[in-house]
């Protein structure tokens, strides 16, 4: 197994928004890495929203529960994991990790996450809108 | 099915084609007793799994993973709620009597035993 961490260098600017119709024939290596990094060899990611919330739902089954890590990255999602298994007499370790872009600002110390029957479930609660703010321009 | 999966066929290590039902992604590995067969079906509960051994296939299949719950939106979508079906061939060289199933973590590890005429014998030349 390869383990590939791909880093998109504007990845902070991205926008899920733009996923729709702008897939080429080469659309892996471009856009869709370009969200949420490096697709191949690595595991499904999910992308929801509700009011407060954006959940990111990762497909991880079988990994440590000590060895995920999850980290907020300028603006990205970094989530990590082991998958340890046995072979016989010795042990195979697959190291999985992957990039997904955040489409909103999100109050990274409120992030949390759950694993259950091999799902990864990291909830982003998104900071709250500043409010617009009106400016009473004098006309002399 | 999602938009990436049909553009990626091979995204989750399964065939998700038009296919209604996906074949999830295994490995069986052999030793002298017998096979271990590890399925990866994240999400899947011991409720959604039947496992079955009929005629010499053992079947493993189910439902795809629970639903979301009502208010959220897909912003983006790679997993797929296809029902699963996996069918292993072993033309009855397992003992269906002794099959160990153990789902833990969103995996499935199947323990299946040789019959004594699927072992290996060594044959003593005289």
């Amino acid at each position: 197994m390869r383990y590939i961490q791909f880093i998109q260098p504007n990845g902070r600017s991205a926008s899920v928004a733009r996923l729709g119709g702008r897939f080429g024939s080469d659309g892996f290596q471009n856009e869709v890495s370009w969200l949420v990094g490096s697709a191949r060899d690595q595991f499904p990611v999910d992308l929801y929203e509700d009011k407060e919330n954006t959940y990111v739902r990762a497909e991880l089954p079988g990994v440590t529960r000590e060895g995920i890590a999850v980290e907020i990255i300028d603006g990205s999602l970094s989530i990590a994991a082991t998958r340890t298994q046995k072979t016989g007499a010795g042990e195979e370790t697959e190291k999985l990790s992957r990039l997904v872009s955040i489409p909103d600002e999100v109050q990274a110390d409120k992030v949390t996450a759950a694993y259950e029957n091999g799902i990864l479930t990291v909830t982003l609660p998104r900071k709250e809108e500043i409010k617009p703010k009106k400016i009473n321009v004098s006309v002399n | 099915m999602s938009f990436l999966n049909t553009l990626i066929p091979n995204l989750n290590g399964s065939r998700t084609e038009a296919a209604p039902e996906r074949r999830p992604r295994h490995q069986i590995r052999e030793d002298e007793a017998g096979y271990t067969l590890t399925v990866y079906l994240p999400g899947v509960t011991k409720e959604g799994l039947e496992i079955t051994d009929e005629n010499g296939d053992l079947t493993i299949t189910g439902k795809g993973t629970a639903k979301l719950p009502e208010g959220l939106s897909v912003l983006h979508r790679e997993s797929s709620d296809a029902a699963f079906r996996l069918v292993i061939a072993h033309d009855n060289t397992i003992d269906a009597e002794k099959i160990g199933a153990e789902l833990k973590d969103g995996v499935l590890q199947l323990t299946l035993a040789k019959t004594e005429s699927a072992k290996p014998r060594k044959v003593a030349v005289s």
